[in-house]
């Protein structure tokens, strides 16, 4: 059998040429065609930069960053308040994130069992943390929603004047009387923290608006009032009703969080949870197993070898995945919407644990819904410096692993 | 050479402590990996208990949620009138889906395998950033931009056919967005295919198309798909671009020109509304959730499953 | 008082003594899951001595080192059954006989006693300085000019002072292999050890390289009982009193090393030294 298969024989010499001269055209149209769509990401890209440049530009000015939002004053309209708010909701979330994400990956990456019913459950910890990160983040928001602004309302629903939750600390309340003098008030201690007012009609002890104890009087109506300024300042007229203030310090605590940041970073932190393992993980995973050989081989234990080989090993990595994470918890918008809701109308930053927050991506969001062009350029110019934030801290995260790579080389 | 002071006193420290402490330290990394365990159950416990609020309210049924051709929970103000039918909104998330996936995998795969294949090291460093950058610009400001030039210029094309706010123009915003992802996951897939494979195409003659084509990608395909998978659960899952560009009318129609309420941009719009904790309308939002949760939770565990299970090895 | 260890002072004379044996392997068994690396297995260790383990890959010597300092409670599914102990009487000073299997045994406190060295050179990220110091940090209270003598002892126990001794405070990663290999023998004897383990220690290193190697493995002798897996013939017979050989998973035949290549009493030993495989 050596006479060759007639398929190899009798082979057209004209149309193995055609065959060879399509297929080559066709690989060239085809990297034409690669080239081309690559080039798509680009334009898009550089479409997207110019056209929030010229949008924005015009308002990009001192007002923008110091000033807070006003419907009625829209030409000065700033974002202080935002820049301000992202920054303590990302606080709250970096706080909390980065510990338990680093602690997971440790405990996933380091402390594998031995045992086979462990063994099954450390795969399904790691399958259900590959899941969480599909988890669409508007979901998590609703998560926060109910488990940190209500707590599924077993601490009671906070009510404007009738019900402020389980109050921890950080919280003084006290009645706010009208004395004789006008625009003077004065404030009696509030014991009963279930009696939302009460009437004076005898005198008592209380406080001025400065805090020092005074003796409040009470002045009948009908008999002749006190002349003395200081007098009438601490009189109030029989029957005044008074209504409780609280005075919150900055560390007020309160079960259930209410539409707080604390309640907003705690949302984002479950939003990038997953991403932080991740990376985490994927950094230790390329410590080289000999090191942590080396290290148990001089007898340390394994949370030692953790701690003085594997972290040090794998930090950089770390580090960067942790920025590119908080990169995202930056600009993310929804969960934050959904927590803190999308009022905007805020001329400071947090002022207690407990207070609202406005962020920036839900500024961004607010202004960019509406139909006045000048909120529009605003939108624009605050998504430009979003963007330099965000463009700022990505460089660090690339610096960070150029010096890394640089010295492995 | 005498033996160091250190060795002679032999003062070696108690282990005692040192294993202590190893516990303490495992018990608490330990709680920390439960911690992920707990957002899970949380999850599906509060989606469970409040969509139960939905559900047991007189005005809804599961047969109406599942069927009803109308959504009106925050255009009626009489319950009694409201009518609570997913279909809309889903119509509404599929469109917006369909659409970015028809830009998203395409685009994608052929950069991928541009960037894995073709790409001369030069052009990979300006390309790779670009596409990193693309992936980290924040949702909104793609919602902003669908609004801003997207919208516009469909109008313009059209001679007026799209309507403001329309399907077409937030899935193009949410086809950019899922772009990088199934780019990069793609790459990493076809980089994972060993040079013997594409030695051995190139040396039975094939161009440089049909070992991309014919060898490389079916041998990455199930990272591929994964990719695909991952990203369609992502592009259903975005909430600012469709809250933004889509519109807030429910729709149930194929017309992409029209607007298109997702479930995602409902959720949205209900919590701007901010209905009262324990209405109907407010425990809509879950059950609107629930939706939305298990269509992203199949495709992310179908994801991984097509990758641990398919996945060819080379060793 | 500080007693000195007579182990650390002279030593001639010990070598000539009759062996002793420090640890003690009997009907040993060990397995990776399901799969038996080692079957049944016996051998005396003996005190201030080298012994070799040579054998073809994968016939389970590097197995049985990393039992004798437990290093294999890192590998999932790993286990071993029989018998592998320290005897007491001949560790200075004497004290009880050590189970090392034993599940409830300090790994710790094992692991100080028998150090290991790796095939590759795996110096930490660190200085040479902090390398060295690593153990002694981790085991004993120091203070500083303690652990800077002992630093300094140990590098030049390791042959390697010289040469180090201007960049302490250098990067570890910065020296060559032989270096490197050199300061992780320096790393290992920093904490005192009793036993040497070492790992094919020479295999990634080039010939100038092995030769310092073993001419140091036959200096640490006299104060330590080596225990070294080697495939190479050659460097069994240069530097080690006692040869063991394995072949899949069986000790064929152990015994002086000199006696094993002159006249082995199995012929799968005889082939095996002759180079007819392996």
């Amino acid at each position: 059998m050596s006479t060759l298969p007639k398929a190899l024989s009798e082979q057209d010499a004209d149309f193995q040429q055609s065959n060879a001269s399509r297929r080559q055209r066709m690989s060239v149209w085809f990297y034409g065609l690669c080239v081309a769509i690559a080039l798509i990401s680009v334009v898009v890209l550089v479409v997207l930069l110019v056209s929030i440049w010229v949008q924005g530009q015009s308002r990009l000015t001192a007002d923008l960053l110091m000033n807070s939002h006003s419907e009625l004053d829209i030409e000065r309209s700033g974002m202080w308040p935002a820049i301000i708010g992202s920054l303590f909701v990302c606080g709250v979330c970096a706080l909390v994130a980065l510990p338990l994400g680093v602690g997971t990956a440790v405990f996933l990456e380091e402390f594998k069992p031995k045992a086979k019913p462990l063994r099954w459950l450390h795969g399904f910890v790691q399958l259900n943390i590959a899941n969480l990160a599909g988890v669409p983040s508007i979901v998590y928001g609703l998560l926060g929603l109910t488990v940190f602004v209500y707590m599924f309302n077993i601490f009671g629903q906070i009510k404007v004047n009738e019900s402020s939750g389980w109050e921890l600390m950080g919280a003084n309340h006290k009645y706010q009387v009208l004395s004789l003098e006008t625009g003077n008030v004065v404030f009696v201690p509030q014991t009963d923290p279930d009696q939302r007012q009460i009437t004076i009609d005898q005198p008592v002890q209380g406080m001025d608006a400065a805090g020092d104890p005074i003796e409040i009087e009470v002045w009948q109506p009908g008999t002749p009032k006190p002349t003395d300024p200081a007098v009438r300042r601490r009189t109030v007229r029989s029957g005044a009703i008074g209504a409780t203030v609280t005075e919150k310090s900055w560390y007020y605590f309160r079960l259930p969080l209410d539409k707080s940041f604390l309640a907003g970073g705690l949302t984002l932190a479950l939003v990038i949870l997953p991403i932080i393992i991740i990376a985490s993980q994927e950094s230790l995973r390329g410590v080289s197993p000999s090191l942590r050989e080396a290290s148990m081989g001089l007898g340390a234990t394994t949370w030692q070898t953790v701690r003085d080989v594997s972290l040090p090993a794998a930090l950089p990595g770390i580090m960067t995945g942790s920025i590119l994470a908080m990169g995202r918890a930056i600009g993310e918008a929804a969960p934050i919407l959904v927590v803190l809701g999308a009022a905007v109308a805020k001329n400071a930053g947090p002022q207690n644990l407990m207070d609202n927050a406005v962020t920036m991506p839900v500024l961004i969001y607010n202004w960019a819904g509406r139909q006045q062009d000048e909120f529009k350029e605003l939108a624009a110019a605050a998504i430009i410096v979003l963007l330099v934030i965000l463009l700022l801290l990505n460089s660090a995260a690339i610096i960070i692993r150029h010096k890394v790579q640089q010295s492995q080389s | 050479m005498a033996l160091p002071k250190a060795l002679q006193n032999r003062d070696f420290r108690s282990t005692r402590v040192g294993m202590i402490s190893e516990r303490i330290i495992v018990v608490l990394l330990g709680l920390c990996a439960l911690i992920t365990v707990l957002i899970t159950i949380g999850i599906i416990y509060m989606l469970v208990t409040q969509s139960a609020g939905f559900f047991r309210s007189d005005f809804v049924s599961l047969r109406g949620f599942l069927t009803d051709k109308e959504w009106t929970a925050l255009q009626s103000q009489d319950l009694a009138k409201a009518q609570f039918g997913i279909l809309p909104l889903l119509s509404g998330t599929l469109r917006v889906t369909l659409i970015a996936m028809l830009i998203a995998l395409p685009l994608g795969l052929i950069t991928a395998i541009y960037l894995s294949e073709f790409a001369s090291s030069k052009i990979r460093s300006w390309l790779k950033p670009t596409l990193e950058v693309i992936a980290g610009v924040p949702t909104v400001v793609l919602g902003y931009f669908a609004i801003l030039v997207i919208s516009p210029s469909l109008q313009w094309a059209s001679g007026g056919a799209f309507s403001t706010f329309n399907a077409t123009s937030a899935g193009i915003a949410v086809g950019i967005l899922c772009l990088p992802m199934v780019c990069s996951l793609s790459e990493d897939a076809m980089r994972a295919v060993p040079r013997s494979l594409r030695e051995g195409a190139y040396g039975l003659g094939c161009t440089p198309f049909e070992t991309s084509v014919k060898v490389v990608v079916p041998a990455a395909l199930s990272g591929i798909v994964s990719a695909f998978l991952l990203a369609f659960s992502r592009a259903i899952g975005e909430t600012m671009v469709v809250a933004l560009a889509a519109g807030t009318l429910p729709t149930l129609t194929a017309d992409p020109t029209r607007q298109a309420q997702t479930m995602t941009g409902f959720i949205v719009e209900m919590i701007k509304s901010e209905s009262e904790y324990g209405t109907v309308q407010y425990f809509s939002l879950y059950a609107v959730a629930v939706s939305l949760f298990l269509i992203t939770f199949a495709m992310t565990l179908l994801g991984q499953i097509v990758r641990r299970r398919f996945q060819e090895s080379y060793q | 008082m500080v007693t000195v260890s007579t182990a650390n002072t002279d030593n001639g004379e010990q070598n000539a003594q009759p062996d002793r044996t420090l640890i003690q392997i009997d009907d040993f068994n060990a397995w990776y899951g399901d799969f038996q690396a080692l079957h049944g297995l016996s051998l005396q260790i003996p005190r201030y001595k080298v012994t070799a383990f040579i054998g073809p890959s994968g016939c389970g010597k590097s197995t049985l080192l990393k039992w004798i300092n437990r290093m294999n409670d890192i590998i999932p599914g790993a286990h071993a059954k029989g018998e592998l102990k320290i005897c007491g009487e001949a560790e200075t000073p004497p004290g009880r006989d050590t189970n090392i299997l034993d599940p409830a045994l300090d790994v710790v406190r094992l692991r100080r006693k028998i150090g290991i060295v790796f095939q590759k050179p795996n110096p930490f990220p660190k200085s040479i300085y902090d390398n060295v110091a690593f153990g002694p940090r981790l085991h004993m209270k120091t203070t500083k000019a303690e652990l800077d003598e002992l630093v300094e002892w140990s590098l030049r126990k390791a042959a390697v002072w010289e040469e180090v001794k201007d960049r302490l405070h250098g990067p570890a990663l910065g020296l060559s292999g032989g270096q490197q290999q050199r300061l992780c023998i320096a790393r290992a004897i920093a904490v005192g050890p009793e036993v040497l383990l070492m790992d094919e220690p020479c295999s990634a290193l080039d010939p100038a390289s092995t030769l310092a190697i073993e001419d140091l493995i036959f200096e640490l002798r006299s104060q330590y009982t080596i225990v070294i897996v080697t495939h190479n013939m050659q460097q069994a017979s240069r530097c080690s009193d006692k040869t063991a050989f394995f072949f899949e998973g069986r000790l064929i035949e152990s015994g002086d090393t000199e006696r094993i290549f002159t006249k082995p009493e199995q012929k799968q030993t005889d082939d095996y030294v002759r180079g007819k495989f392996g």
